[in-house]
C-alpha cells in the first residue's frame, strides 16, 4: 500500500500515516486480514522515527481498523470495510469543522446524540 | 506457432534431443556388459557410496534430458527473450544438454565389466572437468547456430518512460509503498530444505548436509518477503534486515506492471537469474519490473503492482530532477 507523508504539513507525521492506511482501505487498495509493512520496515523507507509509525498505527487500533499483534504486527480488521474508513473520514471532518465554529466538544456531543436520538 | 518460431524451438529441442539420442544409444549398446545394481552415487574423492539397480537408475535419468528440452523450448518460445538475452538462452541450453550428457554418459562408462557384487569403478574428478569442457565447447557452438535464427525484438524498446503511469506528489512530499509478498510453498520448501540437509549430514555425510543448511537460510529469511519502493528504489527484504536485494533509483531507467510467467521467462519460481533478467517469483502473474540502465530487467512478482511501478516512475523522475 502507498503511504505518503509530507514533513512541511502542520498534520503530524504519525497521523498522516494513519491518514495512508484509512484512504487505502476506503479505496479498497486494502482489504481485511491484510497485514501492514512492520513498522521498522515503514520507519526505514519513509525516513521517520519508529516511534512516529507506532503513534499512527496505534490510532488505527483505537478507530478500530487494525489488530496490533505481538510477533504478528498489524493486521487489518476483518470489520475494515471501505464504508467504515469513510465514515472515520467523516467523523474526523466533523470534527474539524466543530473546531472551526468553536464549538465545545459537549455541544458536539450533544449534537451527535439529538441525532442519535431523532 | 510461426516459422521463426518454429526454428527457434527447433535450435532449443535439438541439443536435448541429442544428448538424449547419444545417452540411450550408449545404454542399449553397452547393456549386457552393465551390473544390474549400478553405482549411482560417488564421494567428493570419486569413490562409490551409492549404488542403485539398473531400472531404477533408467528410470530416473531418463527424463532428466526430455523434460529439460520441454522447458527450454518453452522458454525460447514464450519467455520473451529478445536479442542477445535469446541467443544467450539458447547457448545455455546447450551447454547444459553437453554437461549432462557427459556426465550420464560417463556414470554408464564407469560401471561397465563389472562383475555383480563387485566393487565398482571410480568417478574420477577429471570426468567433472570434462563434463564442463564439452558444456563450453557445446554452449559456443549453441551461439553460433543461434544467430542463424533471427532473434526476437523486444516489442517495448521504443516505448518511452513518459507513457508510463504517475503518481502526482506535491513538492517535498516524501511517498513509500510497501508491500508483502509470499505463498504457501516458501516455508514449505525451508523446512523441506532444512530436513533434507540434517537428514544427509546424519545418515550420509556432513559435506553433503552442511551446504544445503546454508542455502537454507535464506530460504527462511524469504519465506516471507517485503518488497518497498521509496527514496532508496525498489527493495526485497526479507525476516531479517540481511541479505536483501535493493535496486537504487539511480540504476532503473523505468517500471511497468506486467504479468510474468514463471516457468516460461524464469524456468521456475525463487531468485532466478535469466540471461538479461533476474527476478524474485514466487508465483506466476502481476509484478514489478523494473528496467536497468542497460537493458536488464528485475522482476518482482507482488500484488498492486501498478501502484508499486507507478511510484517508482515517479521517484526515478524526482531523482533525474534532482530533487
Amino acid at each position: 500500500m502507498l503511504f505518503r507523508v509530507d514533513p512541511t504539513s502542520t498534520v503530524p507525521l504519525g497521523d498522516q500515516i494513519a491518514a495512508s492506511v484509512r484512504r487505502a482501505v476506503a479505496d479498497g487498495a486494502v482489504t481485511p486480514g491484510e497485514r501492514l509493512p512492520a513498522a521498522r520496515v515503514l520507519a526505514d523507507s519513509l525516513g521517520v522515527n519508529v516511534h512516529t509509525v507506532l503513534r499512527g498505527y496505534q490510532r488505527l487500533r483505537e478507530e478500530g481498523l487494525i489488530e496490533l499483534r505481538r510477533g504478528r504486527g498489524a493486521v487489518v480488521t476483518e470489520g475494515a470495510s471501505p464504508r467504515r474508513a469513510q465514515l472515520l473520514e467523516r467523523v474526523r471532518e466533523v470534527v474539524a469543522d466543530a473546531r472551526e465554529l468553536g464549538l465545545t466538544e459537549e455541544e458536539l456531543l450533544t449534537l451527535v446524540r439529538a441525532e442519535l436520538g431523532a | 506457432m510461426t516459422r521463426k518460431n518454429l526454428g527457434r524451438a527447433t535450435l532449443a529441442a535439438l541439443p536435448f534431443v541429442l544428448a538424449f539420442l547419444v545417452d540411450l544409444i550408449l545404454f542399449l549398446v553397452l547393456k549386457d556388459r552393465l551390473p544390474t545394481r549400478l553405482a549411482g552415487h560417488f564421494d567428493v574423492s570419486g569413490d562409490v557410496n551409492g549404488y542403485v539397480d539398473r531400472t531404477t537408475y533408467v528410470l530416473v535419468t531418463a527424463p532428466v534430458l526430455p523434460v529439460l528440452g520441454a522447458l527450454w523450448v518453452l522458454m525460447v518460445v514464450g519467455g520473451r527473450f529478445y536479442g542477445r538475452a535469446h541467443r544467450l538462452l539458447i547457448g545455455g541450453g546447450w551447454a547444459v544438454a553437453a554437461f549432462l550428457q557427459y556426465v550420464l554418459g560417463a556414470a554408464l562408462i564407469v560401471n561397465l565389466d563389472t562383475p555383480d557384487g563387485a566393487a565398482a569403478g571410480r568417478f574420477p574428478l577429471w570426468h567433472l572437468a570434462m563434463a564442463l569442457g564439452a558444456a563450453v565447447l557445446a554452449g559456443g557452438i549453441g551461439l553460433l547456430l543461434a544467430r542463424l535464427v533471427p532473434a526476437p525484438e523486444d516489442p517495448r524498446a521504443g516505448k518511452s518512460p513518459a507513457d508510463r503511469e504517475r503518481i502526482a506528489l506535491a513538492d517535498g512530499e516524501v511517498a513509500g509503498w510497501a508491500r508483502t509478498t509470499g505463498s504457501w510453498w516458501l516455508p514449505l520448501s525451508a523446512l523441506v530444505i532444512v530436513a533434507t540437509g540434517t537428514g544427509l549430514g546424519y545418515g550420509v555425510n556432513w559435506f553433503l548436509g552442511v551446504p544445503l543448511l546454508v542455502i537454507a537460510v535464506p530460504a527462511i529469511t524469504f519465506s516471507r518477503a517485503h518488497v518497498t519502493v521509496d527514496r532508496r528504489g525498489l527493495t526485497v527484504s526479507g525476516l531479517l534486515p540481511w541479505p536483501r536485494f535493493q535496486l537504487p533509483l539511480e540504476r532503473i531507467e523505468a517500471a511497468d506492471s506486467r504479468r510474468v510467467d514463471a516457468v516460461a521467462e524464469f524456468g521456475g519460481w525463487g531468485y532466478r537469474i535469466r540471461p538479461g533478467r533476474t527476478g524474485f517469483i514466487v508465483r506466476s502473474g502481476e509484478a514489478i519490473v523494473a528496467r536497468q540502465r542497460g537493458g536488464r530487467e528485475f522482476a518482482v512478482t507482488v500484488e498492486d503492482s501498478g501502484t508499486g511501478a507507478a511510484l517508482l516512475n515517479t521517484l526515478v523522475d524526482r531523482n533525474r530532477a534532482g530533487r
